[in-house]
């Protein structure tokens, strides 16, 4: 049985150091994992033993050879039975009986054990998994929300672009009434200039005028009111 | 055939007069299943749940300042029990029914925690040589007594695995060896004799490495 193993993993050794040196060979190449062990005869002995005759001797070789080089052996007295040929009897009655009754429910067990092994494995895998697929979901959120981000930006250059606007319309506004107040204030100026001219000059002309009535002058012009009242009167 | 009954012990494995007396201890490394897949076979199942299950046993009784030190005891026990299962199986060597292979598993260990605590726990050491409350008449004998236990931990240790070793193979050489001369009515019972007692042995192969791995652990844990 272990030798058996030895010689299947010696068997599989070039192929897993083929295997471990070269990512890119091809999938035919890769050693696979055995699940169940090598199938057995008759509790312990490996299958292989017993078909590596077939294509020579037909089923019934493998026990022909048995029984004959046994035979052999036994009566030439090349293999005595001493006490260590009981030994192994009884020991191999032991294993074919412990092999047959406890054998599957051991491997049951131990099954369920490297299910549950590979089972954690699997499930840190299948959580890692979930835990990056998570990640690039929380990534392509905080993306949007980068873009809702660059919105917002844009609003808020609008916003300043608005208020820069609206101080701009504000100082306008200033400049605009500032001047006007100062054409206002020549306005004015001007015209009380001219009303103060004007006003000079009335009082020019008036005083001018006044001053070249002669005494004679006013006494003819009373003279011909009280002559025009006169004449009115009795037509009253 | 067997001179003598004790024979069967001869360290006599030869292929062509290469003497292979010893290699059986180094068949364990042949045993113990490869790692290369990460998910266990059931060989290699079997070996975990086998070590976790000694692992966890020897930690409840290691001293905390030697937190490693089960991995070597979890080894001794491992070792111990393939030996011994492998001295079952006929025609192989059994190395562990030896006082040279036992007494060198037991003595370097003693040896090396006697040393370790003599330099490191000077006081504590020789303190345990006195019980607490030992009165003060009996100190000289219980120095003595304390002394000679501690001496032939090692000794004891070795010839308790290997006296259960040999008392077995004894036991079954000595069914087995009635073989030859049996009636064939005679054999079918003395091979179901000799199974009953290879139970037993497969047993006593377990619990003889329990008990030494068990019993190193516990003198370890004294030493602080």
């Amino acid at each position: 049985m272990l030798s058996r193993l030895a010689l299947r993993n010696a068997q599989l050794m070039p192929i897993m150091a083929r295997g471990a040196q070269s990512m890119s060979s091809a999938a035919g190449d890769r050693p696979v994992r055995m699940e169940k062990p090598s199938p057995v005869r008759h509790g312990i002995i490996p299958e292989e033993w017993f078909t590596i005759f077939y294509p020579k001797t037909g089923v019934t070789g493998p026990y022909m050879f048995g029984i004959g080089l046994s035979t052999y052996l036994l009566s030439k007295e090349i293999y005595v039975l001493e006490h260590e040929y009981y030994t192994g009897v009884s020991i191999f009655i032991m294993a074919l009986v412990v092999i047959k009754k406890l054998g599957p429910t051991v491997a049951a067990a131990l099954d369920k054990q490297i299910d549950k092994y590979e089972g954690d494995w699997e499930s840190s895998r299948t959580e890692n998994m979930k835990s990056l697929e998570e990640c690039i979901e929380n990534e392509k959120k905080e993306q949007w929300r980068a873009d809702g981000q660059k919105l917002l930006i844009q609003a808020k250059k609008e916003n300043i672009v608005m208020q820069l606007e609206a101080t701009y319309r504000e100082r306008l506004a200033t400049v605009y009434n500032e001047v006007k107040k100062r054409l206002d204030y020549q306005v004015n100026i001007q015209a009380v200039e001219r009303r103060l001219a004007q006003k000079q000059m009335v009082q020019w002309i008036i005083s001018n005028v006044l001053k070249s009535i002669t005494p004679e002058q006013e006494k003819a012009n009373l003279q011909q009111c009280i002559a025009d009242l006169q004449s009115l009167a009795p037509r009253a | 055939m067997m001179t003598n009954l004790f024979s069967i012990f001869d360290p006599a494995t030869t292929i062509f007069t290469l003497p292979l007396n010893w290699m059986s201890s180094f068949m364990s490394l042949i045993i113990l299943p490869y790692t290369f897949w990460l998910i266990p076979s059931r060989t290699n199942m079997m070996w975990i749940q086998l070590t976790n299950f000694i692992n966890k046993e020897l930690k409840i009784l290691i001293n905390k300042n030697a937190k490693g030190s089960n991995i070597i005891f979890t080894t001794i026990f491992m070792f111990i029990m393939i030996n011994n299962f492998m001295g079952l199986f006929p025609y192989i060597f059994t190395s562990s029914s030896h006082m040279s292979m036992t007494l060198s598993l037991s003595l370097p260990l003693w040896m090396s925690l006697m040393i370790f605590g003599w330099m490191k726990f000077y006081n504590n050491m020789f303190a345990h040589m006195v019980p607490m409350g030992t009165p003060s008449i009996l100190m000289p004998f219980m120095v003595m007594i304390e002394s000679i236990s501690n001496l032939i931990r090692p000794g004891t240790l070795a010839i308790r695995l290997a006296a259960n070793m040999i008392a077995g193979h004894l036991l079954i050489t000595l069914i087995s060896s009635t073989g030859p001369s049996s009636s064939t009515i005679l054999i079918s019972f003395m091979v179901l004799a000799q199974i009953l007692l290879l139970s037993l042995e497969s047993a006593v192969a377990i619990i003889q490495a329990y008990v030494f791995s068990i019993l190193s652990t516990l003198y370890s844990s004294e030493i602080k």
